[in-house]
Order: structure tokens, then C-alpha cells, then sequence
């Protein structure tokens, strides 16, 4: 009998412990191997959300899935179509409520690296809290994520890809493998990577756009300069990614009509009309420009940093010095490049093209790729 | 209280005091955290960025600071006999935070018996001629300029503002010629227990055109009236060799012990 009574509490004590374990077992993941280049410098993935085959995958599906959206019809992609390094083509993006939001689709590229603030106005401090926003605003995807959570958990396909990668379906989840997702979004090898990597040489008109691009002017020494460099770094082309280095009042507006940017974040006066400074990685391809898709051309944003700076108390004191001619009075800002000059620049901007990238179809909608298999 | 117990207790007392004492002086010797606080001052002004002005040292007008940053490199702590230098000691100090300072922390260093620092503003020659990522140096920060320059080894932006007229102040200050080392000597400070030296980061002698350590090589006297660069004069400083070396003769008296 006592036999018998020990044989039955170790069988409960070992059922109950496989209840316990088995849904708590951590699933097993496979890291993900990928390579950048040294000069793109350090970089740091979360230690909650190592970058996993299984959630990359989890969130290429989530990120091309119009399901994410209260009407079933936008999904991430919507605004960020890969064909045009994930940006939309808009002035402003327009999701499920039709109105047209407050910013440009930001391109998603080399996201490990620069600013390590989200958004324009970079209100989200990692891409595990950004990747969600969008999700959960009422004009760009509106979907309540509780909603979404039950549709995802009567899918067969999300059930088992979210058990692969965390276990079970939570909003954590969501976040992380979008997150992921994004984090393999890298693009090393448009004409400039391979320039850098010394295996081609740039035209001679290139050659000069990339010269200016990594100038300051400076008159006294006969220095001509596009002043890029003041803002984007040589190598990544992004914003700086010490604290918010990475962000600037490049002058678009004046004081009466200066958007709060940083300022929405930090509430400091002095970070009023601050936006961040975007990666130029494929920005021919990324029209129309700045946070407000004000500008439909590269020729617009030349010519504005050529006389087109308005003057407001937060603007960059480095775009106000900077000419390429003796400066004789402070009222009109300009950079004073001549017609070659500005061509050049732009000639330099497309090197920037990464036509693999844009291509790549480990970055490109799952959905297709199915149906093509169908 | 009979005498004997009141010696106990006395006895007891002295006892706790050399312990404490002794532990003390053993804590003391054990290796601890150095940290270099660096406070940036306008003379004798506490430096704020953005809404304080001050007045042009050499001229007329009033200036604001919005950014100032620099590279503090190779630091070397030095004993009677011997002397230690830190790895990857690249650091870029910056006044833009929520403190008034900022400050370097150099993890297990004997603070007993310390005799000396040195340090260099700027970042070295070697280092300034390479893209490798070392300490704070990281070729895609805004202390960069491109592959082919090297290193910002100072950034000071601000405004100068004459009669209602805004000039904008730039100076980015590189180089390696304009790499500085300073040594500082420790034998007659008295350092805290918690191991905090506190140095002075003093921008206006960048503008000084008579500095003490020119005084010293030409024997002058050191009481000679200081005379300033107007910096409507020279506002802007980034490439012009001349400039440069106005701008950077200041560094060899840019930051003393407070």
C-alpha cells in the first residue's frame, strides 16, 4: 500500500512538472549569421531578443500581414515597400483611416547602427517599442492588439512559428520578431560599399559629389564643401548615433512655423524643430524628401540647403556658417555651390543604391513566395 | 561605574578607533575606482550651454555655447616607480547632459600613493590616421570628419551676438599637430576617499593670445596682463592651419586641477 502511495505522488509530482516545464520550455532557436562591414562600427542587439532564424522569419510574416491592421488591408509593407527601400513613394503615409499621418515613411536600412532613437521626432528608444506604435495608432494600422493576439491564435501557421521562436503569442512577441525582422534589413553593397572596398573607382563627376559630401567648406583654405558630413556620417550616411547627435534643425521653417521634432520627446526648448538625420542609403530611390515629403526631388533638397535655409533660433549654427563663398553678411543662408557642384552631389547620392538590396528576396513578402509555390 | 570597568570601556573605544582607522587605510590601499571630473568653466563662470551668455573676451558682443565636446586620450597614472596606462583610452567628454560636469571613470586604480596624471587632448597621431573603432573613437560620430582628416579633437558651436547681429561660432579644432599632453602633479593633492580629482576646463583661455605656457618659454612674466582673440575676428575655425594653431596653443593650459 505504501509502495503503491509513493509510485501515485511521484506520478502527479512528474505530470505536474511536465505541465509546467513543457509550456515554459524555452523553444530551441538558432541564431542568425550575417555579416556587415567593420567601418559601420559597433552595434548592439538586445539581450531579451537575440536575433533568431525563427523569429526573422516570424517577422518577415508579420510585417508583410495586412491581418495587423483593423481592416485586414495595410500591413508594415503598405508604407515600407522594399522596391523603394522600404519608404512609400507619399509626401506623408496614409493607413486605414485614410487621413494622411503627420510624417514620411522612414526608410528601414542598417537600423543596428546611428541614432538609437526611432521615429523623425525619436520618441521610441528601441525598435522593439517602435515596431508596435504604428500598430496600434489609430490612423496607421488601428488595431487593438488583444484583438490581434486571439485572430493570431487561430491561425495554425503564427501558432507554431510564434511557439518556434518564444513560446506563445504575446504582444512582447509581436514586437520582438518585427524587430528582428528589421534588424536584418542591411544594405552593404551599392556602388559606395564597393568603391569603399576599393574593388571599383567612381566616375570623375562622382568622385567630386563624394569629395563635397565629405566637406565642410572652408573659404579660407579653399575648401569647397556640401557640408553632408556635418550631419551624416561618412561611412553609415545616417544621423550620428551618440546620444542626439543624430538630430538637427536643418532649417526648414522659421520660428513661427517650427515644428516641435525632438522637442515632443525631451520637452527642452533648445530640441524644438531638431528631426533626425535619415540614413542616405538608397535615397534616390526613397522621394519625396525631409520628415514632411516636402521636397518631390534631390534637386529640391540641394537647392535648399543651396538659399532655400530659413532662419529660426534652434537652426544649426554649422549650416548658417557654412559657404562655399566669403561670407559678407548673415541674412542670406547658402551654401553657394555652382551647378557642377550640386550635379556631382547628386551623381555621389545614387552611388549610395544598393540595387541588391532592394531586391533581396529574403527581405521580400512571404506571402508571394507561397503563393508562387501553390 | 567602578575604574576598572570605565578602563574597559575606554580601552574598548580605543581599540574600535585603531580598527577603524586600519581599515581605512587598507580600503584606501585597495584598488577603487579613479574618476577625472571634468567642469567646464568661461573664466571664472561655470559654463551652461545654451542660456547663459558671456561677454567676448577680445571684443564686443555677447556669446552663447550650444555644443562643446572634446577628446581626453592616453591617460597615464604614475607611482614613485612605476606607472600604469589605461587600454582603449580614447574619451569623449561632453557638457550636454543632466550634470554640470562630466567625468571619466578608470576602473582599479591604487589611489594611495598616486604622484601623477597625464592626458592628451586630442586623440594621437596614430589613432587620428586610422578608421579603427577604439574607446570612444568611432569614425561615423559627428567628432569625424571624414577617412582622409582624421578627428574633431574639439567641437565649440555657439553664437556671438553684436548690437542685435547673430554670428554663428564655429570651431573644430584637429590636427595632429594640435595634440596636447598635459601632466599633472599629484603628490601634494589630496585626493577624496572616493577617488574623485576634479578638474577646470576653462574656455576662454582657447582665446588667450599671450598664454602662460608661451610666458614660460620666453621667460615673461606670468603677471602680464592676458589679452584676448575678439571672436568676431575669428569665428569660424576648422581647416586653416594658422587658425588652428591659435585656437589649439590653448590647450596646454585648457584644464587644471580645481
Amino acid at each position: 500500500m505504501r509502495i503503491a502511495k509513493i509510485v501515485v505522488a511521484l506520478l502527479v509530482i512528474l505530470i505536474a512538472a511536465t505541465l509546467y516545464i513543457l509550456p515554459n520550455k524555452k523553444p530551441d532557436t538558432h541564431l542568425v549569421e550575417f555579416t556587415a562591414p567593420f567601418v559601420f562600427g559597433r552595434f548592439t542587439i538586445p539581450e531579451n531578443n537575440p536575433l533568431t532564424q525563427e523569429s526573422v522569419l516570424l517577422g518577415r510574416r508579420l510585417f508583410y500581414d495586412p491581418l495587423l491592421s483593423s481592416n485586414n488591408q495595410v500591413s508594415c509593407a503598405t508604407c515600407h515597400k522594399q522596391a523603394l527601400a522600404f519608404t512609400d513613394g507619399l509626401k506623408t503615409s496614409v493607413g486605414v483611416s485614410g487621413v494622411p499621418l503627420a510624417f514620411n515613411a522612414m526608410s528601414l536600412v542598417n537600423l543596428m547602427w546611428g541614432p538609437r532613437h526611432f521615429f523623425w521626432d525619436g520618441r521610441s528608444s528601441s525598435l522593439e517599442n517602435q515596431a508596435i506604435q504604428p500598430i496600434k495608432h489609430v490612423d496607421e494600422m488601428g488595431r487593438n492588439i488583444d484583438e490581434l493576439i486571439v485572430v493570431l491564435k487561430q491561425d495554425d501557421t503564427y501558432t507554431k512559428l510564434f511557439k518556434q521562436a518564444f513560446g506563445e503569442i504575446s504582444e512582447q512577441g509581436i514586437a520582438k520578431a518585427l524587430a528582428s525582422f528589421q534588424r536584418t534589413l542591411i544594405s552593404s553593397n551599392s556602388r559606395y560599399d564597393q568603391y569603399l572596398r576599393g574593388e571599383i573607382t567612381l566616375s570623375s563627376k562622382e568622385e567630386l559629389g563624394r569629395k563635397l559630401f565629405m566637406a565642410h567648406p572652408d573659404t579660407k583654405v579653399i575648401l569647397r564643401g556640401g557640408n553632408c558630413i556635418d550631419c551624416h556620417s561618412q561611412f553609415l550616411t545616417s544621423g550620428f548615433g551618440t546620444a542626439f547627435d543624430g538630430f538637427s534643425n536643418n532649417g526648414l521653417d522659421n520660428d513661427q512655423t517650427l515644428q516641435a521634432g525632438l522637442f515632443s520627446l525631451t520637452k527642452k526648448e533648445v530640441h524644438r524643430g531638431l528631426f533626425k538625420a535619415p540614413t542616405l542609403r538608397n535615397i534616390a530611390v526613397t522621394s519625396p524628401y525631409m520628415h514632411d515629403g516636402r521636397f518631390a526631388t534631390l534637386k529640391d533638397v540641394l537647392a535648399h540647403y543651396n538659399g532655400g535655409i530659413k532662419r529660426s533660433k534652434t537652426l544649426s549654427p554649422l549650416i548658417i556658417e557654412a559657404d562655399n563663398i566669403v561670407k559678407t553678411q548673415n541674412d542670406h543662408i547658402s551654401l553657394n555651390l555652382n551647378d557642377t557642384e550640386i550635379t556631382a552631389i547628386i551623381a555621389f547620392l545614387h552611388t549610395l543604391t544598393d540595387k541588391e538590396f532592394l531586391a533581396n528576396r529574403a527581405f521580400s513578402n512571404p506571402f508571394m513566395e507561397e503563393n508562387n509555390h501553390d | 561605574m567602578t575604574k576598572s570597568n570605565k578602563l574597559t570601556v575606554i580601552f574598548s573605544l580605543l581599540i574600535i578607533a585603531i580598527g577603524v582607522v586600519a581599515v581605512t587605510v587598507w580600503l584606501r590601499s585597495l584598488p577603487q575606482d579613479l574618476t577625472l571630473r571634468f567642469h567646464p568653466y568661461v573664466g571664472d563662470k561655470p559654463l551652461v550651454l545654451h542660456d547663459q551668455t558671456y561677454k567676448n573676451p577680445g571684443g564686443k558682443g555677447n556669446f552663447s555655447i550650444r555644443d562643446f565636446q572634446l577628446f581626453i586620450s592616453n591617460i597615464v597614472v604614475g607611482y614613485s616607480s612605476s606607472s600604469i596606462r589605461e587600454q582603449d583610452s580614447y574619451h569623449l567628454v561632453r557638457f550636454d547632459g543632466d550634470t554640470t560636469f562630466d567625468q571619466i571613470i578608470i576602473p582599479e586604480v591604487k589611489i594611495q600613493n598616486l604622484e601623477s596624471l597625464s592626458l592628451g587632448i586630442g586623440v594621437d597621431p596614430k589613432a587620428n590616421g586610422t578608421i579603427m573603432f577604439s574607446g570612444d573613437l568611432d569614425p561615423n560620430s559627428r567628432m569625424a570628419w571624414n577617412w582622409q582628416v582624421g578627428y574633431k579633437f574639439l567641437l565649440l558651436e555657439g553664437m556671438l551676438t553684436v548690437q542685435n547681429e547673430q554670428q554663428p561660432l564655429v570651431y573644430h579644432i584637429g590636427f595632429d599637430e594640435s595634440y596636447t599632453e598635459l601632466n599633472f602633479d599629484l603628490s601634494n593633492e589630496e585626493i577624496s576617499n572616493d577617488g574623485v580629482i576634479d578638474f577646470k576646463i576653462d574656455l576662454l583661455r582657447l582665446f588667450q593670445i599671450n598664454s602662460s605656457h608661451l610666458n614660460e618659454l620666453t621667460n615673461q612674466q606670468s603677471s602680464e596682463a592676458i589679452k584676448y582673440i575678439d571672436m568676431s575676428e575669428l569665428s569660424h575655425v576648422k581647416f586653416s592651419p594658422d587658425d588652428v594653431r591659435i585656437i589649439a596653443k590653448g590647450f596646454h593650459d585648457f584644464i587644471s586641477i580645481l
